[in-house]
């Protein structure tokens, strides 16, 4: 039970009223004037605790000294019945003459308020719970607004913010892109890796089981030379000797040997060479040593990178090469490489087998244009326009990082060049890179 | 509950029926008017209506006193079932003793009895009362009528949540007296539990829903 000895809500449909609250007004004075002006010395009406609320005339209160009233006086008292339970009091008094009246009057009140309660409670009820729901509406509205307020402030700081927030979305953009051309080069290096381990252990292989060979060679032809050294020593070269020098020559298969050491050094040397290019290849390819502008030959870095690619070539991949000679073109060779190295990776994966693909140079109007023309199955209209946007991939998730083109397009565009995509659908396609050479090696007189 | 003094030793209780518009809360309270005892209660206040459409509320008062003096005062509200009187509907739902949900039996009705349910669940949060503590009674009204749910399917949806079901038609006056019984019943326990109503008041269970439910003698006139 509550600690306090009353708790009363407030605005809560259904809360008691007492009399008073609900008789207010003009009807039921009028109604006692006019009910005291017929005859009877006093009405009233009291609520449920007897406190006179309205009354007209007097109640014959007892003369001095005597216990009650004048006894030709008589009183009503007749109960109000509200919701169930007494509500209040009709009083009626006046003299026991007129008794009858008295009692017509007493119900006639009696009555008359009763009606009168019912329409007024009524009337009450209506307009609180109107006030109550129109408060409730408009405390509800007022929190719409409140938070209308919260979110339009919000709105207009962020909109503050929105400009910034784009230049510094741009900028993270512009930083993480990038980042992503970094990536993609170390991703290619990585695979070039890879194969040029490959290409270079095959060689090693072989180098290094003819050292071996030529090891034991060796150790024979050492014991022979010893041999004849000896015999030279004794001075005398006698026929026993020459039988066993023969037999020597015979047991250790030294017409065989000294035929063969030829080879073992040709294949040898052969196989260091190659060794000795695809280093200087990838070298020339990664430009290791060239992080500025330098002049080169278009032909000899594309020479280059199907050489750092030539793990990547199929057995039965026909690759055409038709080069114009070109003038010199000014450049980050690194750049150039790994643009062409992208777009004939891209080629070499369009065919399992029988790829045929076409290289050509030209030099023409000032610019220089490569073009590789493949007989891949040709790039479907609705993507070529797509193919150069950054992570735009139709390899499977996880074998393409989508920046391939997109990296090739990068550098082509730096150099004021245009990379274009022409295909038809079952024949292949032809990826053109056109490079201006007017602001660029022309000027400093190399063409 | 709308009131307890104690210096008075006084209590409101406030009872509210419930249900989608015209699923006849106000039929019910009519026919309780009819078919129960006068004295002990107040009369029906049918609050501005429009075409028999509750725009407020309808209000039937009982009172009682306890053998220990306590005077109960029970308030029976209807709310009104139309989907726009909502601001009203929460209004007249503050601090209810005890819900009453007269759902229409006819099957075009079950998407309206859905959604009122729903309301009725959203608007005792919104007025802070918890809707597995109130209790809470179901109607099902208006069983005179063809094209209605199975009783099979009433009570095999409403059972299982422990909510009693009633089946009724307030026009004809069955199910009319059982569903207020069963609703005085469970809301007295309720109020026992924190007002000690037995053990403090002196009135137990049976002489509480008896003193609200005494038949009316007269033979109610049936409206057609
Ligand atoms: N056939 C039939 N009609 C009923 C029954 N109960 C109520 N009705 C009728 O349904 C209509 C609506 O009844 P009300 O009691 O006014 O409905 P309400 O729930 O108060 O409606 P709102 O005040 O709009 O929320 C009236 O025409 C009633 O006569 C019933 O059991 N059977
Ligand atoms: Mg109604």
């Amino acid at each position: 039970m509550s600690d306090k000895n009353t708790i009363h809500y407030d605005h809560i449909i259904g809360a008691d009223k007492d009399l008073k609250e609900i008789l207010k007004g003009a009807d039921l004075t009028s109604l006692l004037q006019s009910s005291g002006r017929s005859g009877v010395s006093y009405c009233a009406v009291e609520d449920a605790a007897g406190e006179v609320l309205y009354r007209y005339g007097t109640f014959p209160l007892p003369a001095e000294g005597e216990e009650q009233g004048p006894d030709n006086y008589i009183c009503l008292k007749k109960p109000i019945y509200f919701e169930g339970e007494i509500f209040g009091y009709v009083v009626v008094s006046g003299n026991i003459q007129n008794r009858n009246l008295i009692e017509i009057i007493t119900g006639l009140i009696h009555e008359s308020t009763n009606t009168i309660i019912k329409s007024s409670y009524r009337a009450l009820l209506a307009t609180e719970t109107h006030k109550t729901v129109v408060h409730q509406s408009y405390e509800a509205l007022l929190e719409t607004n409140r938070k209308l307020t919260l979110s339009e402030s919000r709105y207009r700081n962020l909109a503050d913010s929105l400009e910034q927030q784009v230049r510094q979305r741009t900028e993270e953009l512009k930083h993480a892109h990038a980042k992503l051309l970094h990536q993609e080069k170390i991703a290619s290096v990585g695979q070039l890796a890879a194969g040029i381990a490959h290409e270079i252990n095959n060689p090693l292989g072989f180098i290094l089981s003819n050292m071996n060979t030529l090891k034991q060679y060796v150790a024979k032809m050492s014991e022979l030379l010893i041999f004849y050294r000896a015999a030279l020593a004794r001075n005398m070269i006698n026929p026993g000797d020459m039988n066993t020098a023969e037999q020597q020559w015979k047991k250790y298969k030294l017409d065989i040997i000294l035929s063969d050491i030829d080879t073992l050094m040709m294949e040898s040397i052969s196989g260091a060479e190659r060794v000795k290019k695809i280093v200087s290849d990838l070298k020339g390819f990664s430009h290791i040593d060239e992080t500025h502008k330098v002049d080169i030959d278009i032909n000899k870095e594309i020479e280059r990178t199907l050489n750092v690619l030539i793990h990547e070539i199929l057995p039965d991949t026909e690759i055409i090469k038709d080069y114009s000679p070109l003038p010199p073109f000014t450049c980050n060779p690194a750049d150039i490489c790994q643009s062409f190295f992208n777009i004939i990776l891209n080629a070499f994966q369009t065919r399992e087998q029988g790829l045929k693909l076409v290289i050509a140079t030209e030099h023409a109007d000032g610019y220089i244009r490569i073009r590789f023309t493949d007989n891949g199955p040709g790039i479907p209209e609705e993507i070529r326009n797509r193919l150069f946007e950054p992570f735009f991939t139709t390899k499977e998730v996880g074998k393409g990082t989508g920046m391939g083109l997109n990296v090739a397009y990068e550098i082509v565009t730096s150099y004021g060049g245009a990379i274009e995509v022409g295909s038809v659908s079952g024949e292949g396609s032809t990826f053109s890179i056109t490079l201006p050479l007017s602001d660029n090696a022309s000027q400093r007189g190399h063409v | 509950m709308i009131e307890y003094d104690e210096l008075e030793n006084r209590m409101i209780l406030k009872l509210v029926y419930y249900g989608p518009a015209l699923s006849g809360k106000t039929t019910n309270l009519l026919r309780l008017h009819d078919l129960l005892e006068k004295q002990g209660r107040g009369d029906l206040t049918v609050l501005d209506t429009k075409d028999d459409r509750t725009i407020f509320f309808d209000l039937l008062p009982f009172f009682l006193v306890a053998p220990g003096g306590l005077k109960i005062k029970l308030k029976v509200f209807t709310v009104p079932g139309q989907v726009k009187h909502d601001a009203t509907r929460k209004a007249v739902l503050q601090r209810a003793d005890g819900v009453a949900f007269i759902a229409d039996s006819q099957l075009s009705e079950t998407a309206n009895n859905f959604e009122s349910f729903k309301n009725l669940e959203e608007n005792l949060q919104f007025v802070g009362l918890d809707i597995d503590k109130i209790p809470l009674v179901i109607q099902f009204n208006k069983r005179d009528l063809g094209n209605i749910v199975s009783e099979h399917d009433v009570r095999s949806t409403w059972e299982p949540t422990g909510i009693p079901v009633f089946l009724s038609s307030a026009l004809e006056g069955s199910g009319v007296v059982e569903t207020f019984t069963s609703l005085a019943g469970h809301t007295y326990d309720h109020i026992d539990k924190k007002y000690f109503l037995k053990e403090t008041h002196g009135l137990d269970r049976n002489t509480f829903i008896q003193q609200l439910t005494r038949k009316s003698h007269v033979i109610p006139a049936i409206k057609p």
